[in-house]
């Protein structure tokens, strides 16, 4: 059951991608890599998995239990998947059936790979979901009336349905507040005694959690591997210590605002959602320049919501929104998704210089402000969709900042980012709020970034 | 940078064979283009009776034989090709550029308004297009302005539809938003957002809707409320041929093939989208 992976490179047209990486895994000792965006620890999953885009190929050993992986054909590979190997996918609530009930997709999988007849797919569909806490009322339902934490272990049962017994969680806590998290690192843990986990993320705390083996990758190398609190608590490759201190929990407080300084935007007795279901109620906010106020809960509490209120993207139900007397360009967001806030057809130069010509901004301007968001000129002639996102982030904030804002709307700004990559944008955010006077709402699910950065600190929570 | 060249690498493979079914295409359509552009001019007059000639074979004097008042087929083709291209494009233009801007402007303004034109929509989709073409034709058999009426209010919904369903979603989304919060107006997102996303979608419908209005007015003479002899034209001069199939089977078939020679360059122009 155990996974051998020796000397494995990955080389495409332009070259070598992944540089020969020697990694192990069993049941009991999981496998979890880490590092940033483009780091290549996705396609090492894509390599054991046999799932490499067209034009790449794969060099090395990659054996499971007896068998060499990279020499089987193709349709042997395929053969493998769900039987010997299963894939949790990146945000599994996308990639449940929606028009599916919870149960019978996992029944399905007994059905359809193992040919179990239906009444025992059934019994064994209930069984494994009963053994993740899901019982009768959470299988009927479908997918899009599950919590994120609840989908995901409905996608852990259909991974296990057909008896794989290894399984490779890609990014599996994307889009998880922390208790979903912490319940998600419980879950998969479990799975890791009698399965071998490889998982990848740029979560340190999950990292933490899983235990076992912790690999750092970085430009498709292995910089550093070893037991994960080792790994993690001395770290010893430079990049591993930047990713560890990564964490908000380990950044410099937050300074407190100017006093006296000017409240850009107020919410009075604020109230938002939908007649059945009130997100929140009677709600008081208040921003001032100079100073980054924080918002957190969990996913689905109202928090981008009351962003939006106070932006005048949306009426609230009850209460008033008061924004200081300024041109409404001056209130702006900065989005979860960075490609999703670009015209994807359209040169960053292009984005900025409709901008610039829009608000008859001198292209001079733009040029020391991209220097001091850290932005190489060259990046200006490629597409949203060519930069990394840390980077398309910065270009977002730059966008901004051309317009000289007062508020700021920093929705789940960097929680797409790794944590390296989140720091840095944060750090420049923090250095615009204290230049300049901006005033930020800044809407997260991690509690341990509003703490770091915020000097006041909202929760909203679900109410019943 | 990775995921970049990933991508590229990735889609290479069918994005080339995409281009060359597109090459392919694009040559017989240009090849079309060129017979009904020049053809009328080197050929001879298609009104020309050759009564000593009548179902000429083909390959003789006139290289695709005469008809059965002994027309050569060749002449006629090529100005019945010019009446075809000529009238679908017209046709199609006429459809979809108000189509595709009450599209935009019921997907922008929503309420009443996109209420109101959706209704409309509705009502022309739930009557077959062809059907509505043969309501109109049957008022003035044979007026080219009144199929051409027909033809386009029955084109239009499509892309009314379509452009309004692509640009409500684009219009939804962060970008939007983001644009708007960043002070630009309908214009520019209009020009930057929306149309770089229905535009490609909207030349695959209008690939189609070439050959489907060829189709149309072929049927319509076909089944004697199109075009009128003696106009030449695909449909009815396989109406005119199709007695003397026995005779001369190739002779009817030649117009058949027109059609499904500019069916075939529309679909493998349309077909295979790169994306």
């Amino acid at each position: 059951m155990s996974l051998l992976i020796e000397d494995l490179s990955v080389a495409g047209p332009q070259g070598r991608i992944i540089h020969g990486v020697s990694l192990s895994a069993a049941p009991g000792a999981p496998l979890t890599l880490i590092g940033e965006t483009g780091s290549g620890k996705s396609l090492v999953a894509a390599a054991v998995m046999g799932t490499l885009p067209a034009g790449l190929s794969a060099t090395g050993r990659v054996r499971l239990e007896e068998t060499e992986l990279l020499t089987l054909p193709p349709a042997a590979r395929r053969g493998l998947w769900g039987r010997r190997i299963a894939l949790l996918p990146q945000e599994p609530w996308l990639s449940l059936d929606p028009t599916m009930k919870a149960g019978p997709q996992v029944e399905e999988v007994l059905g359809l790979v193992r040919d179990e007849a239906p009444a025992a797919a059934r019994r064994g569909a209930t069984r494994l979901l009963a053994a993740l806490g899901l019982g009768a009322q959470a299988t009927s339902r479908y997918p899009f009336q599950l919590s994120g934490g609840m989908a995901q272990r409905v996608a852990i049962a259909a991974t296990q349905a057909a008896g794989a017994t290894l399984l490779l969680a890609d990014e599996p806590t994307k889009g998880l507040d922390e208790a979903l998290r912490d319940e998600l690192a419980d879950t998969l843990r479990a799975r890791a005694a009698a399965a071998t986990v490889l998982t990848i993320t740029h979560d340190i705390a999950l990292a933490r959690a899983l235990g076992g083996t912790v690999a750092v990758m970085l430009e498709g190398r292995v910089v550093e591997s070893g037991p994960a609190a080792e790994v993690l608590d001395t770290p010893r490759h430079a990049y591993t210590r930047r990713l560890v201190a990564a964490d908000p929990s380990r950044w410099p407080p937050a300074d407190p605002a100017p006093p006296g300084a000017a409240t850009v935007v107020s919410g009075r007795g604020l109230a938002c959602g939908f007649r059945a279901r009130r997100l929140f109620s009677d709600l008081h906010i208040d921003v001032r320049a100079g100073e980054i106020v924080a918002v957190s809960g969990p996913s689905g509490c109202g928090k981008t919501t009351l962003g939006n209120a106070l932006l005048g993207l949306m009426r609230p139900a009850a209460g008033t929104v008061a924004r200081s007397e300024a041109a409404p360009t001056r209130f702006q967001k900065l989005y979860q998704d960075p490609p999703a806030a670009f015209a994807p057809h359209a040169t960053l130069r292009t984005a900025l210089a409709d901008l610039a010509r829009r608000h008859d901004v001198p292209w001079a301007r733009i040029a020391p402000l991209l220097a001091r968001l850290r932005l190489s000129p060259a990046l200006l002639d490629r597409l949203p969709g060519q930069i990394s996102g840390g980077e398309l982030q910065r270009f977002a904030l730059a966008r901004v900042l051309l317009l000289d804002p007062l508020f700021l709307f920093a929705d789940e700004a960097t929680s797409r980012l790794d944590p390296v990559t989140q720091q840095e944008v944060m750090e420049l955010l923090r250095a615009q709020v204290t230049e300049r006077g901006l005033g930020v709402l800044l809407v997260t699910h991690e509690t341990a970034l509003a703490k770091a950065v915020a000097v006041r600190h909202v929760m909203l929570g679900v109410e019943p | 940078m990775s995921d970049m060249v990933l991508d590229a690498a990735s889609a290479m493979p069918r994005a080339r064979r995409a281009v060359s079914t597109r090459i392919a295409g694009a040559a017989i359509l240009l090849a079309l283009v060129a017979f009904a552009a020049f053809g009328p001019l080197l050929a001879i007059d298609p009104a020309r009776q050759d009564l000593r000639n009548m179902l000429a074979p083909m390959g003789g004097e006139y290289l695709l034989g005469t008809d059965h008042l002994g027309r050569s087929i060749l002449a006629r083709l090529a100005h019945a090709a010019r009446l075809s291209l000529g009238f679908a494009t017209l046709a199609l233009l006429a459809a979809a550029i108000p189509g595709t801007l009450l599209g935009v402007i019921a997907a922008w303004s929503g309420g009443w308004i996109d209420r109101a034109l959706s209704i409309l929509a509705d009502m022309i989709l739930a009557l077959p297009g062809l059907l509505l073409v043969l309501v109109l034709a049957a008022f003035a058999p044979g007026d080219i302005r009144v199929l051409f009426m027909g033809v386009s209010v029955a084109l239009w919904v499509e892309f009314f539809r379509v452009a309004r369903a692509s640009a409500a979603g684009v219009l939804a989304s962060p970008e939007v938003e983001a644009a708007r919060l960043l002070g630009f107006g309908p214009a520019h997102i209009v020009r930057r957002h929306v149309a770089p996303r229905i535009v490609p979608v909207l030349a695959t419908l209008a690939a189609f809707g070439v050959g489907g209005a060829v189709v149309t007015i072929s049927t319509l003479s076909f089944i004697h409320v199109g075009v009128r002899p003696p106009t030449p034209e695909w449909g009815n001069m396989i109406v005119e041929l199709l007695p003397y199939f026995e005779e001369a089977p190739a002779h009817a078939l030649a117009p058949a093939g027109c059609i499904f020679l500019l069916l075939i360059a529309l679909n493998l122009l349309a077909g295979q989208d790169p994306r």
